[in-house]
């Protein structure tokens, strides 16, 4: 279980994997103005990274893992650090 | 000004003569190499332009050539064995005719005829080439424009547009993009624009990856290699880097060699000017009233010293240069000697960017050279023996070099038959430097240090490359005049490595000041063991000599005045006796007096004195005068 609906917020634990994007997407299509908290975030398939790509959640938390931080989340944030604070 | 074009041609062909050869290296591995090809054509290129400066036709036009071969290789990618072996020969050519400019300010006299050799094989592989990409089918260029983001931050960037079924089929294209090397920035777009998102569809792959690396072409296509059909590249550093330089990469100057060195002599004379002061001190502080101008002489003094060494210390950086472009030079001479023997090598050099001082690298090309032709000639088996032995054809000679502490050490090692303790033995007993029975109670390693022997040759038979009765002592003395040492390790049937280590910057000598009558000379301190007073009812003649017991040990005692011809003084009633270590033995001479010690940097003598046996070089005294600086090794030989 990686996709973790807490509340307000969508928590994404571990890896992510492709099996992963259907609840999320489902999660997000819930709501119009959703959270997404990566801080415990491991890793995230492209099936995921396209559907927070296309529901742009504001995203919340940095993971630790150097990729996801310096590389793929300025990626979807269009390189703006302030879009991401800790939660 | 022509002769400093000329120095400024030499020296900055030799770079990229070295820096062409490397490229080839690499190309010959992955011939798909695109950096390498890139750099190769940018040394070319540059040659060929500062050649054009110079009536240097043959190198000019081989060189052109050379250039042609390289644009097509580089617009065609097709590059193979044939082409780089005639590339190679081209540099190797290059790389002979700059020595001979050097020697002689003038190309060879067989120059335009070799040139023509060589710019005819070209223009066979250009033809060839350009026949046979006629037919091939032409990859189709990317219309593709990496986004401005992308800009300086690598030298290679993709854009991947995973197919819709990515997902079902199993790929992950973030991942994929992940394990690209070097990567350096990453853009995600939607491929197609979204539409309903109530419609979404989780599964239906709709990105597109734009990436920068730092790796070359190469190696970014292989981390794409099971998506090949899916991804577009770009060099973003072929197009405008070439045929300019680098610009602005260079942070460099060059400064001629002999500014420099006027630079560290200037700074090692400041030392001792320096050294003067403390003497200074020390006088006035003994006149009457003098205590605190003698104090504050003093504080001045330390102030001076630590400025004066810190300025000795960064003078000595200055003069470090790297050892690339020394050990760039054997490339060529492994192949001339192995072709010569007719024995195949391949040279591999490591640490080409460890930096040591410039005398240190000057004084290095001589004795590596030398190891070298041991190495090919001595070590390395005939084919037959090496085939049997399950050794590949080609023998491995390794160059390496690595900083540790302030030393840097430096190992040529070999694959091939090792030295054999036991040979060496026979043949030291043969050849009269050893007794049988001596060479009997010898371990190994004493047996193989046996080489270092002066007269002898490991060569069971003269061979016209190394077998010239210049045996492996002239290396020895060599590595010892640049304040280091040399040691040979072997396995038998393994190989051998031949190891230097030196100081990596000239140091200071402690140097112990004696008088012999009128005169004064410099001891280099690290061979005193101690100095003794000795009456002279305890010195005992033995033959044509004399000795004197030291503890439970007999020194044989001789007069340095002797030695450097001084005028002797008369009887005393003991003597001031030096005690030093030669060559593993004690010694003593005696001396007159022993007036003081003293840090100096020890330069080698030149002119009439070069050669002068025992002396080490000179250094100037506080006073302005010369001192002449003794080996108490070599005094006594």
């Amino acid at each position: 279980m990686t996709v973790l609906n807490d509340g307000p917020i969508i928590r994404l634990r571990g890896v992510c994997r492709v099996e992963d994007a259907e609840p999320l997407t489902a999660l997000l299509q819930g709501v119009s103005d959703s959270t997404l908290d990566l801080s415990m975030c491991e890793g995230l398939h492209a099936a995921v990274v396209q559907a927070i790509l296309a529901f742009r959640p504001t995203i919340v938390g940095l993971p630790d893992d150097p990729f996801l931080r310096d590389r793929l989340l300025p990626a979807l944030t269009g390189g703006r650090p302030s879009d991401v604070s800790r939660p | 000004m022509t002769d400093d074009l000329m120095v400024q041609f030499l020296s900055e062909g030799r770079e990229l003569v070295a820096s062409a050869e490397h490229d080839l290296a690499s190309l010959a591995r992955r011939p798909d190499d695109a950096g390498a090809l890139d750099g190769c054509f940018r040394a070319i290129h540059t040659l060929k332009g500062s050649a054009g400066l110079f009536d240097l036709r043959p190198m000019s036009l081989m060189l052109h050539a050379a250039e042609d071969l390289l644009t097509l290789l580089r617009a065609e990618r097709t590059g193979v064995a044939e082409d780089f072996e005639a590339l190679f020969s081209v540099v190797d050519t290059v790389d002979r005719w700059l020595d001979a400019l050097d020697r002689t300010g003038v190309l060879p006299a067989d120059a335009d005829l070799a040139g023509e050799s060589e710019t005819r094989r070209l223009r066979a592989l250009v033809a060839s080439v350009s026949a046979a990409t006629d037919t091939a089918a032409r990859t189709a260029p990317t219309s593709w424009r990496p986004p401005q983001a992308f800009d300086g931050l690598g030298a290679t960037a993709v854009r991947y547009t995973p197919r819709a079924d990515s997902y079902f089929s199993g790929d992950d294209p973030i991942a994929i993009v992940a394990a690209m090397p070097g990567l350096a920035g990453l853009q995600v777009s939607p491929r197609e624009a979204w539409g309903g998102l109530e419609d979404y569809d989780p599964y239906a792959c709709n990105l597109v990856l734009e990436a920068v690396s730092t790796a070359g072409r190469s190696e970014v296509e292989a981390a794409f290699r099971f998506v090949a059909g899916q991804i577009e590249v770009v060099d973003l550093t072929a197009e405008e880097t070439v045929p300019a330089p680098e610009q602005g990469a260079r942070k460099t100057l060059r400064i001629d060699a002999e500014r420099v060195d006027r630079l560290a002599a200037l700074a090692g004379d400041l030392i001792i000017a320096k050294n003067g002061l403390a003497d200074l001190a020390a006088q006035a502080e003994g006149l009457p009233g003098g205590q605190a101008l003698g104090q504050a002489l003093r504080a001045r003094q330390v102030q001076l010293d630590r400025l004066v060494g810190d300025l000795h210390a960064t003078v000595g950086k200055v003069r470090l240069v790297a050892l690339g472009p020394l050990f760039a030079r054997f490339h060529r001479l492994a192949r001339e000697i192995a072709r010569s023997l007719d024995k195949t090598v391949s040279l591999e050099v490591e640490g080409g960017d460890v930096e040591v001082d410039k005398t240190i690298v000057d004084g290095l090309f001589e004795p590596l050279l030398h190891v070298l032709r041991n190495a090919i000639d001595h070590g390395v088996e005939p084919a037959d023996v090496r085939a049997r032995a399950g050794k590949p054809a080609a023998a491995s000679i390794r160059f390496t070099a690595r900083a540790v502490a302030d030393q840097v050490v430096i190992e040529v090692r070999d694959d091939g038959a090792g030295i054999d303790p036991a040979g060496i033995r026979a043949l030291a007993v043969q050849r009269g430097v050893l007794t049988r029975d001596t060479a009997d109670r010898l371990d190994d390693q004493a047996s193989i240090d046996l080489i270092f022997t002066p007269g002898f040759s490991s060569a069971s038979e003269v061979s016209a490359v190394s077998g010239r009765g210049v045996g492996m002592d002239v290396v020895r003395d060599a590595a010892q005049k640049l304040g280091g040492k040399v040691i040979v390790d072997s396995r038998v049937g393994k190989g051998a490595t031949v190891r230097f280590i030196l100081p990596v910057t000239m140091v200071l000598t402690k140097v112990m000041v004696v008088t012999c009558g009128e005169e004064r000379y410099g001891l280099a301190l690290d061979t005193v063991v101690e100095t003794v007073r000795v009456p002279t009812e305890r010195i005992v003649p033995v033959r044509a000599g004399r000795a004197f017991q030291l503890r439970d040990a007999v020194v044989p005692l001789v007069s340095l005045g002797d030695l450097v011809g001084a005028v002797a003084s008369g009887h005393r009633p003991s003597e001031r006796v030096v005690v030093a270590r030669a060559r593993g033995e004690l010694v003593g001479f005696s001396v007159d007096a022993i007036v003081d010690r003293m840090d100096a940097t020890v330069r080698p003598m030149t002119g009439l004195l070069a050669g002068a046996p025992g002396v080490m070089g000179a250094t100037l005294l506080a006073d302005g005068a010369v001192l002449m600086v003794l080996d108490p090794a070599e005094l006594v030989l």
